[in-house]
């Protein structure tokens, strides 16, 4: 495999408030291969943005280097430009500008002549459906269009490389998925994509492999699966609604293994021992000893264990709530 | 390495980037307005007040209609750079304007874009202002004297996107507006507005020599008070350029370094 993103010892600083300097990236390394989706996931301020910054040429590194297309990102930054491109965080689209007239804008912007950038901004507004909202103001647009407008604008030149910056960010369910599966498609096509995501069921849906950074290191690397194979072992959620069957629970499951602090709703979550994988035994010796359990799963592991696992805390808020932290 | 755009390209681009920046003028045509009509305002409501100004000795001029016109010309200019900058400032903050940096068109081409829009933008209230002006009592004051108005204007409001796109991308933000807007009008109020630089006060005397707004108005001026003549020309060109590659290079090296900060 050619990599088409190398970078190493990659390193941003900037200025603190207290006036001393703190590294927002701190020295990463990573290789993206052509035709890959990598995912690079990891929680708000971690770093995630500016590495795709610099990465982009948008931000010069502090120290480092890094390729993208074959290009050094600080001595040929025209040309990594031609070769990528980008959809940001926040989709800033002029709301004065129609679709048509955005898409055409950014034709020019890649060099295209105004036959071809015409030509072009048809084929990209039929194949993201927005041919009906062509002529409309950026400023009608629903969050989702917008969103699809930004991607066919990043996608004017046919570039070798695309950069998603957290695309899905405040999109509902379903547009979340339409552009899932145009991701799925670009890359299907030979696109490679390199997309940051706060989402763990994101990266785990779309990226061949998963960095995972945390406090602007890289911490974890590899497919998801084996990520989550290095967690091992999964795990048993018990939920039983009657207080005084507790302790006596605790004290049959703690026998068995580690109890997790558990999601709310559920009584216990106990870590179970590599390759075990049958509920009925638990159930079983429960109900002998006369608790009654009202719901029991096996949870198979997630990418959150393996970023709690790596980080020591939950990817985000809503992570934290569907995933166990080990008890004190 | 990629073949870089051609020349013609970069113009195209240009041009598609004045084209989005006169946007706000033909389709939100309130917003731009005030901009519009503010120098015109400005010199009628002077011309009302200080109208018998031109009866003290060292005016060139019996109507003081002459003398404060051209002060408009360069107002527009100002506050048409100075909306320029504020624009980015605000395309700066929503993230587009990390877009037009995406491109692999050279930064230069950027400014450009947003420094014609400015120049063309002026237009329309020096349009106005001539219009306005003509309907009260102006005196012709020439086809070459109506160019020199306009280029005048264009080129200064181009110095002045320059400098406010500049401090733009200095502070990327909005908040840099008051900056951006007091420049150019404090420099304007320090030279000979109102009256020859002879009748002001000796500190604004020295301020307004040093001042190179002082020898682009006197230039703009001189059609409407006597007749075009090298030698009140001349030094207006000077400042001009002076003040142009002085701002041009400003807003260069900030546009090298957005990507420093």
């Amino acid at each position: 495999m050619t990599p088409v993103i190398e970078v190493e010892q990659l390193v941003r600083e900037f200025k603190s408030p207290s006036g001393g300097s703190m590294q927002a990236v701190a020295g990463v390394d990573l290789a993206v291969n052509e035709g890959e989706v990598y995912g690079f996931l990891g929680p708000n301020g971690a770093g995630k943005t500016t590495l795709v910054r610099m990465l982009v040429t948008l931000l010069r590194p502090s120290s480092g280097t890094a390729r993208v297309a074959g290009f050094d990102i600080v001595n040929e930054p025209g040309s990594v430009r031609s070769a990528i491109g980008v959809t940001l965080q926040e989709a800033a689209l002029d709301p004065l500008m129609t679709g048509f007239e955005l898409l055409q804008l950014q034709a020019t912007l890649h060099g295209l002549r105004k036959g071809a950038a015409s030509a072009k901004a048809d084929e990209l507004l039929e194949r993201v459906d927005l041919v009906r909202a062509k002529d409309a103001r950026l400023g009608t647009y629903s969050g989702g269009m917008t969103r699809r407008l930004d991607l066919a604008m990043s996608l004017i030149h046919e570039p070798k490389v695309l950069f998603l910056d957290e695309p899905t960010t405040g999109l509902d369910p379903i547009s979340r998925k339409v552009l899932w599966d145009e991701v799925r498609a670009l890359n299907h096509e030979g696109t490679t994509v390199f997309l940051t995501t706060q989402y763990l069921e994101e990266a785990d849906a779309l990226a061949d492999r998963v960095g995972i950074i945390a406090d602007g290191k890289l911490v974890a690397e590899d497919t998801p699966e084996n990520l989550k194979a290095d967690i091992g072992a999964a795990r048993l959620e018990v939920t039983i609604n009657d207080p005084a069957s507790h302790a006596k629970a605790r004290e049959i499951l703690g026998g068995h293994g580690r109890l997790l602090k558990p999601r709310s709703g559920v009584s216990f979550f106990l870590q179970l021992p590599p390759g075990d994988t049958q509920l009925a035994p638990y159930v079983i010796e429960l109900d002998q000893a006369g608790v009654t359990v009202d719901r029991v799963d096996l949870v198979e592991p997630s990418l959150d264990d393996v970023f709690l696992l790596k980080t020591g805390h939950h990817l985000d808020a809503d992570a934290a709530d569907a995933a166990p932290t080990p008890v004190p | 390495m990629i073949a870089k755009p051609s020349f013609i390209e970069n113009l195209q681009l240009v041009w598609a980037l004045v084209r989005r920046g006169l946007n706000e003028i033909l389709r939100v045509p309130g917003a731009s307005l005030p901009g519009v009509i503010a120098p015109t305002i400005f010199m009628l409501g002077t011309y009302s007040i200080f109208g018998k100004l031109a009866l003290l000795p060292g005016f060139d001029t019996s109507d003081y209609l002459d003398w404060i016109l051209p002060v408009g010309f360069v107002q527009a200019a100002a506050f048409t750079g100075a909306a320029t900058g504020v624009n980015l400032a605000r395309d700066i903050e929503s993230g587009w304007f990390d877009r037009m940096l995406l491109a692999p068109a050279p930064r230069w081409v950027v400014l450009a874009g947003l420094v014609c829009s400015a120049g063309i933008r002026v237009l329309m209230p020096s349009s106005l202002l001539i219009v306005i002006g003509m309907s009260v009592g102006l005196r012709w004051p020439g086809a070459t004297g109506l160019i020199i108005s306009f280029v005048t204007a264009a080129l200064l409001a181009a110095v002045m996107a320059f400098w406010s796109c500049g401090l733009a991308m200095k502070f990327r933000s909005q908040d840099a507006a008051p900056l951006m807007q007091s420049s150019g009008f404090m420099l304007m109020q320090l030279t000979a507005v109102y009256a020859p630089i002879a009748l002001l006060a000796p500190w604004l005397q020295t301020i307004a020599r040093v001042n190179p707004f002082t020898y682009v108005l006197d230039a703009v001026r001189q059609s409407y008070i006597s007749t075009i003549s090298w030698q009140d020309t001349w030094p207006g060109i000077v400042a001009m350029v002076g003040m142009l590659v002085a701002s041009a290079w400003f807003a260069v090296w900030r546009i090298r370094k957005m990507n420093t900060a």
